[in-house]
C-alpha cells in the first residue's frame, strides 16, 4: 500500500494514515486536492492519481447518503471491472448527446388566438346591437343617419379582425405542427435516456453481484454490526460498516477520508481498510 | 377531459407525483400521460406541469368520441364489416377493393 503525503498549509503529515484532526480541514478540501489536484489551496495530497469510483467513496461518514449497491459498483469499477452493459451505454450516451431538440413553443400563438377571437366576439355583439338600434329607429320614424354610420364602420372592423383571426388560427395550427416535430425529438431522448438509465441499473447490478461475496467476508473483519445475506438486496445493517467494507474491497489508490471513530488511529483503519487514510 | 403527455424524465416524475397527490383529478393514468377531470384544479395541474416543464409537457383537450355524431355510415359500417370478415389474413385494402366500402387513401384524406 501507498504512503500518502498531506501539506496543510507549511506542515506535512505523510504515512500509510494520516491524522489531521490537530488540523481544521474540511473533509471536501482533501477530495478536492487527491482528485483535481489542486495546488492552490492550503490542502495539498500527494498520492497515485485516484482509480474510477473514487469520486463515490472517498469519504467516510456518520450517515453515508450511497446505497450498498452504489458502493459496491464503485468499489468494483475502481478495480478495473467493467460489463457488457458498457459499450452500449457510451453509444446510448453518444447519441443523447448529437440529439437536437429544438424547443417547442406556442404560447404567443396561443395567446393571439384567445384574444383575436374575444375582440370578434365583442364586435359581433356590438354590430347586431347596432342593427337593433337601427331597425328600431327606422320603425320609430327617427334618423338613422348617425346609427347607420356606426353600423358600417364596427362592420368594417368586424371584417378585418375576422381576417386577423383566421390567420391568428393558421399560425397556431403551423405552431402545433412544428411542436409535433420537436416532441418526436423529445420522445426520442426520453427513450434513449431510459436506455441508458436501465443499462447503469444492470451494470450496477451486476458489479455488486460480483463483489458481494468479497464484501461479505470484508464486513467480518470490520467494526460494526451487520448481516450481508447473500445478494446486495438483503443486506441489513449499519450502514457505515456497509461503506467500511466496500472501501476495503475497492482499490482506490489516493486516500479515503475518514470522519468516524471506529479505528484506533489512523494506521489501523488504513491496515483494516487496505487503503491510505485521511483521519479528520 | 385534459389529456397531459410528457416528454422528459423530470416531467414524467412530476405527473407521477400530481397522480399521486390528487387521485380524485386524475381519470386515468397512461405510464408518461394521464388524463385530467375538465375541472379548474385539473386545469391548474396541468399548467402547474407546463410551467415547470415547458416544451416537456404537451396539454390537448379531450372528449368523448361519439361515431353517431361526427362518422358517416359508411365508415362505421366498413369497421364493422372489416372484422366479421371470414378470412383474418386479409388486409383491409384488399377486403374493400371491389366493394361500396371506402378506400383507406380515401378515408385518409377526409377530414371529420
Amino acid at each position: 500500500m501507498s504512503v500518502v503525503t498531506v501539506r496543510v498549509g507549511t506542515r506535512a503529515y505523510s504515512g500509510r494514515g494520516v491524522d489531521l484532526r490537530a488540523e481544521s480541514v474540511a473533509p471536501a478540501a482533501v477530495y478536492e486536492a487527491a482528485a483535481m489536484g489542486d495546488v492552490n489551496d492550503r490542502v495539498v495530497v500527494e498520492s497515485p492519481k485516484p482509480s474510477e469510483g473514487y469520486e463515490t467513496l472517498w469519504c467516510i461518514r456518520g450517515e453515508p447518503t450511497t446505497s450498498v449497491v452504489r458502493s459496491l459498483e464503485a468499489a468494483a469499477r475502481s478495480r478495473g471491472q467493467a460489463t457488457p452493459e458498457d459499450d452500449e451505454r457510451a453509444s446510448v450516451e453518444a447519441a443523447l448527446a448529437e440529439l437536437d431538440v429544438p424547443t417547442v413553443e406556442t404560447t404567443a400563438a396561443r395567446r393571439r388566438v384567445a384574444r383575436v377571437g374575444a375582440d370578434e366576439e365583442r364586435l359581433r355583439e356590438r354590430v347586431a346591437e347596432l342593427r337593433g338600434r337601427l331597425q328600431a329607429r327606422r320603425e320609430a320614424g327617427a334618423s338613422v343617419d348617425s346609427v347607420r354610420q356606426t353600423l358600417s364602420e364596427t362592420a368594417g372592423r368586424l371584417a378585418e379582425v375576422e381576417t386577423e383571426r383566421i390567420a391568428a388560427e393558421q399560425a397556431l395550427e403551423r405552431a402545433e405542427r412544428e411542436a409535433a416535430a420537436a416532441r418526436d425529438a423529445r420522445e426520442r431522448r426520453l427513450r434513449l435516456e431510459d436506455r441508458a438509465a436501465n443499462l447503469a441499473r444492470a451494470a450496477r447490478r451486476r458489479l455488486a453481484e460480483s463483489v458481494y461475496n468479497e464484501f461479505a467476508s470484508a464486513l467480518r473483519s470490520l467494526p460494526g454490526e451487520a448481516e450481508p445475506g447473500s445478494t446486495p438486496g438483503e443486506f441489513r445493517g449499519d450502514p457505515v460498516s456497509a461503506r467500511l467494507a466496500a472501501v476495503r474491497v475497492a482499490d482506490l489508490d489516493a486516500p479515503v477520508v475518514l470522519c468516524v471513530d471506529r479505528f484506533d488511529d489512523a494506521d489501523a483503519a488504513a491496515d483494516a481498510l487496505d487503503a491510505p487514510v485521511v483521519r479528520i | 377531459m385534459l389529456l397531459v403527455v410528457t416528454y422528459s424524465q423530470a416531467a414524467r416524475a412530476t405527473l407521477r407525483n400530481v397522480c399521486q397527490s390528487h387521485e380524485t383529478v386524475v381519470v386515468r393514468r397512461f405510464g408518461r400521460a394521464a388524463l385530467f377531470a375538465a375541472t379548474e384544479l385539473g386545469a391548474f395541474l396541468a399548467l402547474r406541469l407546463r410551467a415547470k416543464h415547458g416544451g416537456d409537457v404537451q396539454l390537448s383537450q379531450t372528449e368523448p368520441f361519439n361515431e353517431f355524431t361526427e362518422v358517416d355510415e359508411e365508415i362505421r359500417e366498413a369497421a364493422m364489416a372489416y372484422e366479421a370478415r371470414d378470412s383474418p389474413s386479409t388486409p383491409y385494402a384488399k377486403f374493400a377493393t371491389g366493394t361500396d366500402y371506402p378506400s383507406p387513401e380515401r378515408m385518409r384524406d377526409r377530414e371529420l
